[in-house]
């Protein structure tokens, strides 16, 4: 029988980023394969310069996320002070930033850029083997996220989460029965997120049936594939959707 | 494994618009699906970097600023002596061959033009007065602003004087460069610092901030003002010279902060007691100081009213869905820590223990100190 790893990923805000080039830093409503295996790879204590051990994670696992809520966009205003091109090239690097920033005012600019966040999103996620010796097992990942190397977030190092990961290893023959076999003991802690209800929207990556009973399947393509965490390019996969009944052990 | 320090506080801001978006209003966010204020973690992190706290706690550590340096390695040089004695002003025996006045001269303007535009000394002609010529040279030798050296720097410029002493020769380009190698600042070690172009450079934040939300719904409050010109005597009108409007709210924020003690120690290459020192700057800061936006219309300074400080392996969290239903009534800060109170213990008990031990500080009702809080941070690791 099938093993699945099941969290679950709560904090206020969260922004799992989109395609962003310049200014415009936009994020998406649910997980992306990079930020999951972010989070995963930062509890085991995988660095991003570790080009092999990111590869070895990409590349054993499959992920299926359950949003329960999507949430509210936020778009922040966001400005940087920054010296000017000739200050930095002279007096690179700083020592702080307080003294980055003790160069004459006229000499500072403003970046400006807006990111996105969404407030008030739940969202369980499940990790399954996609290969026959995965480079770690799903106890040892349950195990280093419960203590992390380091810290764990939801897409941006400012969404922290807000609730314990509380891992579980389960068997199941599909996703339906994973995601029934989990419980979360803090339905009374989350009452107050706003839009829960039987319904949710399932995301996975794989071919195989997920067991659950669904009308409309949509497939769209997302470029959420980390190839290079130094350089920060991502390629594309096929990542599926259907509108879902949320078991009642997660709902 | 790592140990993690959290911090979550309340802070209450009187009316005021400490960090506004693009049309000037104060920063929002939804939670719970109510309407908060809220005060990004960048705002947060630049006041606390920006702080005297910071500045002070680092100074000595972190070594000296100086435009200087120049003419200190001109002495070094010419007197043989290290380049730390000399900083120093110790009366030190010289460490290796003494180098002739001109040949120093030269070579020191050549590394300080390193780390500044070299100042252009007062010349004789241009003014009546006449000039000491040893006044004039250590000008020369100086950079226009202020430069920061590390010790570790400074004892790569000593390393050079030595080479440069030894070979006699003038420093190639390539001694040069050594000087701009690491210098990692507790700031940088802190917050991080990501580079594209030279990612040798790059440093992964040891500490994680999030965006301070209000505990309670805001509704965003418009102040329509009018400045009247001094000097309209009312001889023609007796109008307003100027109309505005600016927008502000006050609120009671939760603020939460994570420290990867193992990380932060780590990016400050295993400095045990920098690490320590950088872990009690950031909570006093965090403590006393907030952003500083439109701080001459509103003054609303102030200090944390309450601390709840944990420390352990455990995976973080922090304690804002304490606050997904907005706190009522009319004592917001003691609802809001019976909130968090209870949470924290709500958790533990369905989730088992998040954090190995914590600290309490109520400025509200004199429990508790900013001190023992900082013992506690910084206290024996495991």
């Amino acid at each position: 029988m099938p093993e699945f790893l099941i969290v679950r990923l709560y904090g206020p805000l969260a922004s799992w980023g989109g395609i962003a080039v310049g200014q415009y830093r936009p994020a998406e409503s649910h997980p992306s394969w990079s930020g999951v295996l972010g989070l995963v790879a930062a509890a085991l204590g995988i660095r991003r310069e570790d080009v092999a051990g990111q590869a070895a994670l990409r590349e054993s696992y499959h992920m299926a996320t359950l949003v329960h809520t999507e949430g509210t966009l936020l778009r922040d205003y966001h400005t940087t002070q920054v010296p000017s091109a000739t200050v930095k090239k002279r007096a690179w690097p700083f020592a702080t930033r307080r003294e980055e920033l003790s160069v004459p005012r006229d000499h500072l600019n403003t970046i400006l850029s807006s990111r996105e966040y969404y407030c008030d999103t739940l969202a369980t996620v499940a990790l399954w083997p996609m290969v026959d010796d995965p480079p770690y097992s799903l106890a040892e990942i349950a195990e280093a996220l419960r203590h992390p190397a380091f810290v764990p977030y939801l897409g941006r190092k400012s969404c922290p989460l807000a609730l314990p990961l509380l891992p579980q290893v389960v068997e199941g023959a599909d996703l339906y029965e994973a995601f029934s076999a989990v419980r979360f003991p803090d339905q009374e802690i989350l009452a107050d997120i706003p839009g829960r209800g039987d319904s949710g929207t399932l995301f996975w990556d794989s071919e195989g049936e997920t067991g659950f009973e669904s009308e409309n399947t949509y497939t769209a393509p997302r470029r959420d594939v980390p190839l290079d965490r130094m350089t920060w390019q991502f390629a594309e996969r096929d990542e599926h959707r259907a509108q879902v009944l949320v078991p009642e052990g997660v709902r | 494994m790592s140990e993690f320090i959290q911090l979550h506080m309340l802070v209450s801001y009187p009316p005021s618009n400490l960090n506004r978006d693009d049309l000037g209003k104060p920063k929002t966010a939804r939670m719970g699906g109510a309407q908060r204020l809220r005060v990004s973690s960048q705002s947060l992190k630049r006041a606390w970097r920006e702080s005297e706290i910071f500045q002070e706690a680092f100074d000595g550590h972190l070594g000296i600023r100086t435009k200087e340096m120049g003419w200190q390695v001109y002495r070094a040089l010419k007197s043989g002596q290290g380049l730390a004695d000399v900083l120093a002003e110790n009366e030190s025996a010289p460490v290796r061959p003494a180098i002739e006045e001109k040949k120093a001269v030269a070579w020191a303007q050549q590394i300080a033009g390193r780390f500044g535009k070299l100042k252009k000394p007062k010349d004789s002609k241009d003014d009546d007065e006449k000039v000491d010529p040893e006044k004039q040279k250590k000008e020369s030798l100086c950079v226009e602003q202020m430069v920061h050296f590390s010790p570790a720097e400074i004892a790569a410029i000593d390393d050079l004087l030595g080479r440069l002493a030894e070979g006699g020769k003038k420093p190639e380009e390539k001694d040069l460069e050594l000087l701009r190698a690491e210098r990692t600042g507790v700031d940088i070690a802190m917050f991080g610092r990501m580079l594209a172009a030279s990612p040798a450079f790059n440093c992964d934040a040891a500490v994680q901030v999030a965006h301070a939300i209000t505990v309670h719904k805001v509704a965003v409050e418009d102040d329509y003002f009018t400045a009247v010109d001094d000097l309209n005597h009312r001889d023609e009108d007796s109008g307003a010279g100027h109309v505005g409007q600016a927008e502000f709210a006050a609120g009671l924020f939760y603020a939460y902060l994570c420290v990867n003690r193992d990380l932060l120690a780590e990016n400050l290459d295993g400095d045990e007691e920098l690490t320590d020192r950088g872990v009690e700057a950031l909570v006093e800061a965090a403590a006393k100081v907030g952003p500083k936006g439109k701080q001459n219309s509103f003054a609303s300074r102030a200090y944390a009213s309450y601390i709840l400080a944990e420390r352990g392996s455990e995976q973080p969290r922090s304690l804002s869905v304490a606050f997904l239903k907005p706190v009522e009534g009319d004592d917001y800060l003691t609802a809001a820590v019976d909130e968090l109170r209870t949470t924290r213990q709500n958790m533990e008990k369905v989730y088992g223990a998040c954090a190995d031990g914590c600290v309490e500080m109520n400025a509200a009702t004199g429990e508790g100190s900013l001190d023992e809080v900082l013992a506690f941070v910084t206290g024996d690791h495991a």
